[in-house]
């Protein structure tokens, strides 16, 4: 039997066991329904396809200012809807109950409800100014075609020097998201990983398996099946994230496009954040005979992955700061903050090299250390081993 | 035949083995003593390289032992432990099958041991709900799923009932007698006078004693003497003579050319002997004048 065979066992045991424990399961149901919900939540709140703008008359009334609303709105490219009132009060309920933006009174008074908007007033007074001239220009006997040369709207053209891509604030947004579920992600299974080397321990089953096997293949067995874990279950959330986006639906946006290269991102680096953290988090974990004390042991790659993740964020706003590059180019920050500034469009090629390989190197150097401390610290039960003891332990 | 020779093994200022080894033959009973911190567990983990010795040979059959020869091996550490949460089946046929057996052979192997131990309807039962007893029975079932040529055990009749050491005792009795090879260690001697044909008594990181116990019974130069009078322990007055009190049955130990018959006399004398016997020394008493300091 090859110690990779035992090695696959060990790992498919890791993989099944914690991959059917209860509260497992029901945490990755309920982020997964809690990840769809969000779309059509989101959806919901922010009101999905813009609603017509109403505007209420009452009293007085200009002729031809129903059409004239709806003209200007038009030219604005607002829906506007046209409502009548018998009375200012009944206006005023209407007001207040939000079924009308604004009422223009008497033709000469516009009244909001609490907060007046500058662009509803604007449109209204061209509408009153509009009609109230022809009108004029009728008295004074123009013709139809006359008073329409004189009232013809010249359209102004709108444009912006800097092009607005939705796609690539969704896809900065997407990857700042992909970032916060890949720092999740390590910080949970990298626990699992801790936890499960302290049960062995506790259990003390962890002898029995070393009278078969070679500590180190207990190591990879571990992270390793944890780690597909890990795959699996970010496979379901991102699928459900996914779905979650299709139905928030923003229509003008490609949710494949924008979606699968940040997927494909999260996967990449997972695997590089995973690798280098978990191996970490089994030697800690080696160190400590008791769950109680495992709590004071993870400190340690907490304490570096928390700044990983601040990083992320900060470069969510500014990709291009020298704290985001300099945090992107670190070996055990990369992973969170490289994929947040590659979708920005900000990380030259040479970066992301230095990133990938420094993520690479990284989680081999782990790889060694962190087997060497468990293989010296795993026998050891008790008190709690200090790293530099195991470390030297193992020397023998 | 196992084999160890010339073991060393320093843990910092500690000199744990120092130079000890034994050798037990095929399907024989090995009953390895000593007094606590004498290295019994350190030399059980030198087999299965759970403890890499500094020096030292440790041959399965004449060949060095190695990774792939450990997997034929079987072993109870003293400090017990499986997976709670896991089914015994399932967690005996992960075992079987990090030993090298077939997912087939392994089924079939842990099937086997459950029957033969008495565990067979539990099989499915989590580990942490079986009674103590039964978590034992698990833990031998683990050692044994591999079926293997050679069986350490660490202490394996500690927190056992006396219905619990009847029938491992038998198990072993008839394991052995079905050519495997048995290493055990224990505290209770009359229980490896009873069960083993071998004894090897480490002393200090070193053996001090071992071979075919009846062997170094009979080779023995002592003898164990046991009078009473009037009902009563009686000590005669010799010398060389070593005095062992135990809980009001006293006796003693002498060399195997010791007067007897003068002593039934003074005995006689002191009033009316109810008890009088010269026999080869007990493991016990062998024990006690090996690890004497």
């Amino acid at each position: 039997m090859s110690p990779w065979t035992q090695v696959w066992l060990l790992a498919k045991r890791e993989f099944v066991e914690r991959g059917r424990s209860k509260p497992f399961l029901v945490t990755m149901v309920i982020l997964a329904v809690v990840i769809i919900a969000i779309g059509p939540v989101i959806n919901a709140l922010s009101g999905g396809e813009p609603e017509a703008t109403t505007v209420g008359l009452v009293g007085v009334e200009l002729r031809g200012i129903e059409d004239e609303l709806e003209t200007q709105g038009d030219l604005f490219e607002i829906d506007i809807d046209v409502v009548r009132f018998e009375s200012m009060d009944q206006a005023e309920n209407a007001l207040e109950d939000g079924e009308v933006d604004a009422v223009l009174r008497d033709g000469n008074e516009v009244v909001f409800y609490d907060n007046t908007s500058a662009g509803l007033t604007s449109l209204i007074q061209r509408a009153v100014d509009t009609v109230v001239t022809v009108s004029t220009l009728e008295d004074l006997g123009l013709s139809e075609v006359e008073i329409s040369a004189v009232q013809e709207p010249v359209p102004v053209s709108v444009s912006t020097i800097e092009e607005t891509d939705l796609e690539e604030d969704a896809k900065r947004g997407a990857a700042f998201v992909g970032a916060i579920l890949l720092y999740v992600s390590i910080i949970m299974f990298g626990q699992f990983v801790a936890m499960g080397t302290v049960e062995e321990k506790q259990n003390r089953v962890v002898e029995v398996v070393l009278s078969r096997v070679r500590p180190w293949q207990v190591l990879v067995g571990k992270v390793a099946g944890i780690g597909l874990l890990g795959l699996l279950q970010l496979t379901i959330l991102l699928g459900a994230a996914y779905i979650s986006a299709q139905l928030a639906g923003p229509t003008d946006i490609d949710v494949a496009a924008v979606g699968l290269p940040i997927i494909a991102g999260v996967f990449f680096w997972f695997i590089l954040g995973y690798a280098f953290y978990a191996f970490l988090y089994a030697a800690v974990g080696s160190t400590v005979s008791r769950q109680e004390d495992l709590q004071g042991a993870i400190m340690l790659p907490i304490v570096l992955i928390l700044p990983g993740y601040l990083l992320a964020i900060s470069a969510a706003e500014n990709p291009d700061s020298l704290l985001a590059r300099v945090g992107s180019l670190m070996p055990m920050w990369a992973p969170f903050v490289m994929p947040v500034r590659i979708a920005a469009g900000s990380a030259a090629a040479w970066e992301i090299a230095v990133a990938v390989v420094g993520s690479i190197v990284g989680a081999v150097a782990l790889v060694w250390i962190g087997s060497r401390v468990y293989r010296g610290a795993l026998l050891r039960t008790g008190t709690k081993v200090k790293i530099t003891d195991a470390w030297r332990a193992a020397a023998d | 035949m196992l084999t160890m020779i010339d073991v060393h093994k320093r843990f910092g200022d500690v000199l744990a083995l120092n130079g000890a080894g034994f050798s037990v033959e095929r399907g024989r009973i090995l009953g390895f003593l000593g007094p606590n911190g004498a290295g019994k567990t350190t030399m059980m983990r030198v087999i299965f390289d759970l403890v890499h010795p500094d020096s030292g040979i440790v041959t399965w059959n004449g060949i060095p032992v190695d990774a792939k020869a450990r997997l034929g091996f079987g072993y109870m550490p003293e400090e017990r432990g499986l997976y709670p949460k896991m089914k015994v089946v399932n967690q005996l046929v992960h075992f079987a099958r990090l030993s090298g057996l077939s997912n087939d052979d392994a089924r079939d192997a842990v099937e086997h041991w459950l029957g033969v131990l008495g565990l067979g309807d539990r099989a499915d039962a989590k580990l942490e709900e079986l009674s103590h007893g039964n978590q034992q029975r698990a833990q031998l079932a683990a050692a044994l799923a591999p079926n293997p040529e050679l069986l350490v055990l660490d202490e394996p009749f500690a927190g056992l009932d006396p219905i619990g050491v009847d029938s491992l005792s038998q198990t072993l009795r008839e394991l052995s007698s079905g050519g495997v090879t048995i290493v055990f260690s224990s505290h209770q001697l009359d229980l490896v006078e009873d069960v083993c044909q071998d004894v090897a008594i480490i002393n200090d990181g070193r053996i001090v004693l071992d071979g075919d116990l009846d062997q170094i019974k009979a080779r023995s130069s002592r003898r164990r003497l046991t009078i009473d009078v009037d009902g009563r322990s009686w000590i005669p007055d010799l010398p060389d003579i070593e005095v062992v009190r135990n809980h009001g049955q006293d006796h003693c130990v002498v060399p195997d050319d010791a007067p007897v018959a003068d002593i039934l006399a003074v005995a006689e004398a002191a009033g009316n002997v109810t008890r009088f016997a010269f026999e080869p020394p007990h493991l016990t008493d062998l024990f006690r004048e090996a690890v004497q300091p």
